[in-house]
């Protein structure tokens, strides 16, 4: 708990400066927001990390039809979904679908379900909820669909796609927060934070802020040297095994 | 415990990784085999991409052979000219296999044909050393020797382009150690392995080497495939994962030199019969996975296909 509260401290500061900021400036803008940090550095002991999203939006009477949806979007990644089949008894991959547009990373934090917030349509117009994935199917000559569903089950199984209605906190009337994890498996890239601001159905608002996925340090050097310098990467491979089979072979070296 | 593996793009706990090591590593000194066969697998199931297992598995093997390939040296029981004929067949088949492990990754059939190279191989070896194992321990029990050097090198003999091998005391003709270099170099890039349990067999049973020189020899011939294979994986797939190589080195070779003096207290066919068991059960389980029905029969990649 206490670290937690070092922690957030800067940030309800900051959330403070906005809403102060903000007040100044109300009739331009009901919807100002911040991430509590613009870069994630994957390092080697990375296990995933929080990021916070905050903001403020303008005081009104009626706050009964107001929502807001928080998403953040990995870089868009081509996919391959196959479908196996069983052939002679062996599970075979047989058909395949191709995606071009589905985010390697996609989180959303809303005040309610989507479905509740906004129209299908509206909701499509700007990508809300995992239903309004839709990707582009290349070079599949069957109904891509149950291949979408698939590809979309597989990033919540393994936790890069998640929905997640109510978890927006409300620290006043007007200042909201939400914690968005980035997990380890997460790609590198850009990523963007996108805060919307609905009223009675209809996008009144929306701010968005790049966040920066990157490796630091060793990891990145290795990653870069395996794809710039694959040569020296896989002579060096070998010469570390090498070398390290010699060495314990000289220091298990038995008297003969 | 977690570390970051650059190229899997995923995190591991580096302690079973170096369990891992080391314990592949020791049942490859008892046995006196890579283990490369018994790593991939297991990597595969610790959830590490199967092109990255198979592609950074070589590294083990070629770490573990090295260390059992000095000691022999030490001994002069090498065949050095035999070696250096068997890896002429074996870069072609490497080049090969990459090839084809390439291809088969875009097809989408990388997982299906590991598996079921797996299986045939392991299920075969396994069988044909289980009954041989069986027959040496019933005749050791009733107190019969049996020899197990067949007279006849039928076809063997009959190929051309002979040579002198010295250290092996043969003249044989080239084709057949080409050949054998050929299969393990393809079977070390779309497997992992290098190949030691099918060199060996061979060596005795097609070559008839004398058996002083069949294991440095054959460690040789495994620790130029398997770097040659290591390079061409990193250069054409980009799949070898330095990180994971060396967690998986260090851990194996220190499992190596525990396990060859654990396998110096048991008789070989009491050791083959084990290995025979190991290999059977792997290929088992390899085989139920393949009818087994899968949770989600739906399966995604990266990338293009």
């Amino acid at each position: 708990m206490k670290r937690h509260a070092r922690r957030l401290a800067p940030l309800l500061l900051a959330i403070g400066l906005l809403a102060i900021g903000w007040g100044g400036t109300a009739q331009a803008q009901d919807l100002v927001s911040g991430i509590s940090q613009d870069v994630v550095q994957i390092t080697s002991n990375y296990t995933g990390t929080d990021i916070v999203v905050f903001g403020a939006i303008e005081r009104e009477l009626n706050t009964q039809n107001r929502d807001i949806v928080v998403v953040v979007r990995g870089p868009d990644e081509p996919m391959t979904v196959r479908r196996r089949d069983r052939v002679a008894g062996v599970w075979v991959n047989r058909d395949a679908a191709r995606f071009e547009g589905l985010p390697a990373y996609y989180y959303l934090a809303a005040t309610k379900p989507v479905a509740q917030i906004a129209s299908r349509e509206a909701l499509a117009r700007y990508g809300l909820g995992l239903q309004a994935l839709q990707p582009s199917a290349i070079g599949s000559h069957h109904d891509p669909e149950p291949f979408r569903q698939a590809a979309i089950r597989y990033h919540r199984r393994v936790g890069l796609y998640t929905e997640n209605p109510g978890s927006i906190d409300f620290l006043s009337e007007t200042l909201f927060r939400t914690r968005v994890p980035v997990p380890a498996g997460v790609t590198r890239g850009q990523y963007n934070v996108e805060v919307y601001l609905f009223r009675d159905g209809q996008v009144v608002s929306v701010q968005s802020t790049p966040l920066f996925v990157d490796a630091t340090g060793l990891e990145r050097r290795l990653f870069n040297m395996a794809h710039d310098a694959p040569l020296s990467y896989g002579l060096a491979c070998v010469f570390m095994a090498m070398l390290l089979g010699w060495i314990s072979a000289v220091l298990f070296r038995r008297p003969d | 415990m977690e570390i970051y593996l650059p190229v899997a793009e995923m995190s591991v706990n580096w302690l079973i990784i170096i369990a891992l090591g080391t314990g592949v590593g020791f049942l490859s000194g008892m046995f006196g085999v890579g283990g490369g066969f018994l790593m991939t697998p297991l990597l595969v199931f610790t959830g590490i991409p199967s092109t990255v297992a198979v592609a950074t598995t070589l590294s083990h093997v070629t770490a573990s052979s090295m260390s059992g390939a000095l000691t022999q040296w030490r001994k002069r029981a090498i065949d050095f000219t035999m070696a250096a004929i068997m890896l002429v067949g074996g870069v072609a088949g490497t080049l090969f296999g990459v090839w084809l492990f390439a291809l088969m990754r875009r097809q989408g059939q990388m997982d299906l044909i590991v598996a079921l190279s797996y299986v045939v191989m392991l299920g075969g070896i396994g069988f044909i050393m289980l009954r041989e194992s069986l027959a040496t321990l019933k005749a050791y029990r009733s107190g019969v020797t049996i020899s197990s050097r067949p007279v006849n090198r039928g076809w063997i003999q009959a190929l051309p382009f002979k040579m002198r091998f010295r250290q092996s005391r043969l003249y044989i003709s080239v084709i057949p150690p080409i050949g054998i270099g050929f299969v393990v170099g393809m079977l070390s890039a779309i497997m992992g392995i290098g190949g030691g349990f099918i060199i060996v067999p061979a060596m005795i049973y097609l070559l008839r080497m004398p058996t002083r020189v069949v294991m440095g020899t054959s460690l040789v011939q495994i620790i130029a495939v398997t770097a040659i294979t290591t390079v061409l994986q990193a250069t054409s797939n980009y799949a070898v994962d330095i990180v994971l190589a060396g967690l998986l080195v260090s851990g194996g070779v220190v499992g190596a030199q525990l396990g060859v003096r654990a396998g110096a207290r048991l008789r070989g066919e009491q050791l083959r019969f084990l290995l025979a068991v190991l290999v059977l059960v792997v290929g088992a389980g390899l085989a139920w996975q393949l009818v087994a029905r899968p949770a989600d029969v739906y399966s995604l990649s990266e990338g293009a296909p």
